[in-house]
């Protein structure tokens, strides 16, 4: 992977998700649709590296909440699926959609339960309804953001593919 | 093990004290103030497009707040001259300092709302005063980073913002709501829906009563049905501010 295009691809994303995309009222997640990109396309060190930096990114934007929860959570669950994905590998477009809507709603629920154990942070309650939309929308939107992803950062998207035909 | 430092690095974040960890949010705004605030002209272009509601514009809401202020205000020194008659009497505003800011980003959809703002004075911003946008005030400064010029403004529908108002006359405490309002709770009477709720006076940070919102919704509390939980919504756009003015009501010279 290319880290340069990496680091530009990831401070666009979250810029665009704090300012353009702030301002609409259903928006999808564009950090959480990379964080499943890089868990299923890169290599399990690179997920790793990957999804904690994603994760610091959300952090950097997720004012008013603290920053941490997001870092943490990113980071365990990139980490998961890219483990998970050894063994079952996601290349169909549902079940990328699957994987984004699940991990959204699994890494926003554990972003606002660490902020409120850990920093008190009042637990709202229409977050599952938030949760929900945002995670529907970025699984419909993010199986189609893969491959202009996969172009910014060099990677090739069917080297999984030729590996499992042979 | 990459994992696991990982993690720790997240751990220490987390632990980090908030008033640091906020400084990085800030700077990381401060720095890509450009991009983040062209993104938010690129999409309040995009939403003109969309058919006109019936609702009050900017500029008449706008407008309709500075008459609805400025009637409290002639109402309230009336009284105050009537009370004090005989002494001196002082203009509300007199001395006060107002630090024009522009908004760089925007939180407003969710239960945690704020603004970051980016202000031309270098001195005189601190925790607690009140902001303005479109002649109503919109929320309290709750964090200012001054070597950056940036601060952070907790708008009155965030879930943690208190802030003391005059509805209907009675003086109360309007909590933020989980969403773009607020609620007044355990209103003893019934209040008419429209009715305009107003900034309380606060020694130091205002001198003189201020719209803040305006009441949507009243609706018996369900736990006690003798009173009436109120819910408030902003008396200006929130979503589409671009400038918002701060209160400085004792400037220090210099």
């Amino acid at each position: 992977m290319r880290w340069l295009r990496f680091v530009i691809l990831i401070l666009v994303a979250t810029i665009l998700q704090k300012g353009m995309l702030a301002r609409w009222d259903y928006k999808p997640d564009l950090l959480i649709v990379l964080l499943v990109f890089f868990a299923v396309y890169s290599h399990t060190s690179e997920a790793i590296i990957s999804s904690f930096t994603i994760g610091f990114a959300a952090d950097l934007i997720g004012s008013p909440l603290p920053m941490g929860p997001h870092m943490i959570s990113f980071g365990l669950l990139g980490t998961l699926l890219a483990y998970v994905h050894r063994v079952v590998a996601i290349r169909r477009k549902p079940y990328q959609a699957l994987a984004i809507f699940v991990v959204g709603l699994v890494a926003a629920v554990l972003t606002h339960l660490l902020a409120l154990v850990f920093k008190r942070e009042p637990l709202p309650e229409n977050v599952l309804t938030a949760v929900l939309l945002t995670s529907l929308f970025s699984s419909l939107v993010g199986p189609f953001l893969f491959p202009p992803a996969a172009w910014c950062v060099g990677i090739e998207m069917n080297r999984f593919q030729r590996r499992s035909r042979r | 093990m990459l994992f696991t430092w990982l993690m720790l690095a997240g751990c220490i974040l987390l632990f980090a004290p908030q008033s640091l960890t906020g400084k990085l949010q800030l700077a990381f705004v401060d720095i890509f103030r450009w991009p983040l605030s062209l993104g938010g002209n690129v999409a309040l272009t995009a939403r003109t497009q969309q058919s006109y509601d019936g609702d009050l514009g900017g500029g008449e809401a706008r407008l309709r707040n500075y008459i609805v202020n400025l009637e409290q205000t002639l109402d309230q020194q009336r009284k105050k001259f009537q009370g004090l008659y005989g002494k001196y009497n002082t203009y509300v505003w007199e001395g006060a300092d107002w630090v024009s800011a522009g908004v760089i980003t925007r939180a407003v959809d969710g239960p945690r709302n704020e603004l970051t703002i980016d202000y031309r004075k270098k001195k005189g911003l601190a925790e607690g005063q009140y902001v303005l946008g479109g002649e109503s005030v919109v929320g309290t400064i709750s964090d200012v980073f001054p070597q950056m010029r940036t601060a952070r403004v907790k708008l009155f529908t965030d879930a943690t913002s208190k802030i003391p108002v005059l509805l209907a006359g009675v003086p109360n405490i309007l909590k933020g709501g989980d969403g773009p309002f607020a609620r007044v709770e355990q209103v003893k009477t019934k209040v008419e829906v429209g009715e305009e709720v107003f900034a309380l006076r606060k020694a130091g940070f205002l001198d003189a009563p201020i719209i803040v919102g305006r009441v949507s919704r009243c609706e018996r509390n369900p736990r006690e049905a003798s009173v009436w939980d109120v819910t408030v919504v902003p008396a200006c756009d929130i979503q589409h501010l671009e400038d918002v003015a701060v209160i400085i009501m004792n400037p220090k010279a210099g």
